[in-house]
């Protein structure tokens, strides 16, 4: 695989808010193009205190132009979004892919969240069990993302073109292989989400359903 | 909460997304939760959602994504030894 981007933020509220908020982050105003998000699985471990989710979203031709080129004019895009939350581990990966095309080209985005912890100004009683008890609180959620490129070597020709274009980017230097509009709108769509999941955290807190 | 790309369903999607919203706060996240308690009403959605996605050839689409899955899945253990 390719790597195409990767980055890492945080958000100013604690690892569980941030879960939460990431299972009700559609609609919000920088996510217009999504149309739907339907849960089609969600399992519970509760021995390993996990919980496995995938949902389809349906999006608004939202595939990047340097794989658009390659595929006939696409109006909508289904996306498989899988996500796993981990309590023993406080962390949560997500990953979400392209469906369609996925045998020509496919996109793919890993998120790992986790705990931050921040240091207190002065300590505090806090009786959240996600608090450890070492003074730190843990009040800001780090995110690293990372979206991917694969594409399938088969006996299609489109997808040979593309397998030889993806290889020609190299390991290094993928930035200068491909279009930078591309990768500017890759970092412009996860700076969205970032914002887009900061509005629905916002509105958590305010209806008192997260912690202030 | 979102939509469902079956309108058809949204009703039954509500009830689960909310009764989800209260079990993961008020249950998951505090570690207290044995079991799923949406589970029946995720059950009711569900079985709304597989009419649509079956109706719209999606099933097959997920079918395949699945099958992927288990490919790379496969491949990620071979490739460890």
């Amino acid at each position: 695989m390719v790597k195409f981007f990767d980055n890492v933020f945080s958000y100013e509220y604690p690892f569980s808010a941030v879960t939460l908020a990431y299972y009700l982050r559609y609609p919000n105003p920088y996510s217009t193009h999504v149309l739907s998000a339907d849960t089609l699985s969600r399992d519970f471990d509760p021995v390993n205190q996990t919980l496995t989710t995938t949902r389809l979203l349906l999006k608004r031709g939202k595939l990047p132009s340097s794989v658009t080129r390659f595929l006939p004019k696409i109006k909508e895009s289904y996306i498989l979004e899988k996500s796993v939350v981990d309590l023993k581990k406080m962390e949560m990966r997500t990953e979400t892919r392209n469906l369609e095309w996925e045998g020509v080209l496919s996109v793919v985005e890993s998120q790992t969240y986790t705990p931050l912890p921040a240091p207190i100004a002065h300590g505090t009683a806090n009786d959240d069990p996600l608090r450890n008890g070492t003074g730190l609180a843990d009040d800001h959620t780090s995110v690293r993302t990372v979206v991917r490129f694969e594409s399938r070597l088969g006996g299609v020709q489109k997808a040979e073109g593309i397998a030889s274009r993806v290889a020609s980017w190299g390991t290094g230097g993928v930035q200068r292989g491909i279009e930078a509009a591309a990768y500017q709108r890759m970092k412009e769509n996860v700076q969205r989400s970032k914002e887009g999941l900061k509005i629905v955290l916002h509105g958590l807190r305010e209806k008192g359903v997260i912690a202030t | 909460m979102s939509a469902s790309l079956a309108p058809e369903c949204s009703p039954a999607k509500e009830k689960y997304d909310n009764c989800f919203i209260k079990w993961y706060s008020d249950k998951f996240l505090k570690g207290d939760s044995t079991t799923d308690d949406c589970k029946p009403l995720f059950d009711e959605y569900r079985k709304c959602l597989q009419i649509a996605l079956k109706e719209k050839g999606l099933d097959k689409m997920l079918d395949e994504a699945r099958r992927n899955a288990e490919e790379r899945e496969l491949r990620k253990e071979q490739g460890k030894h």
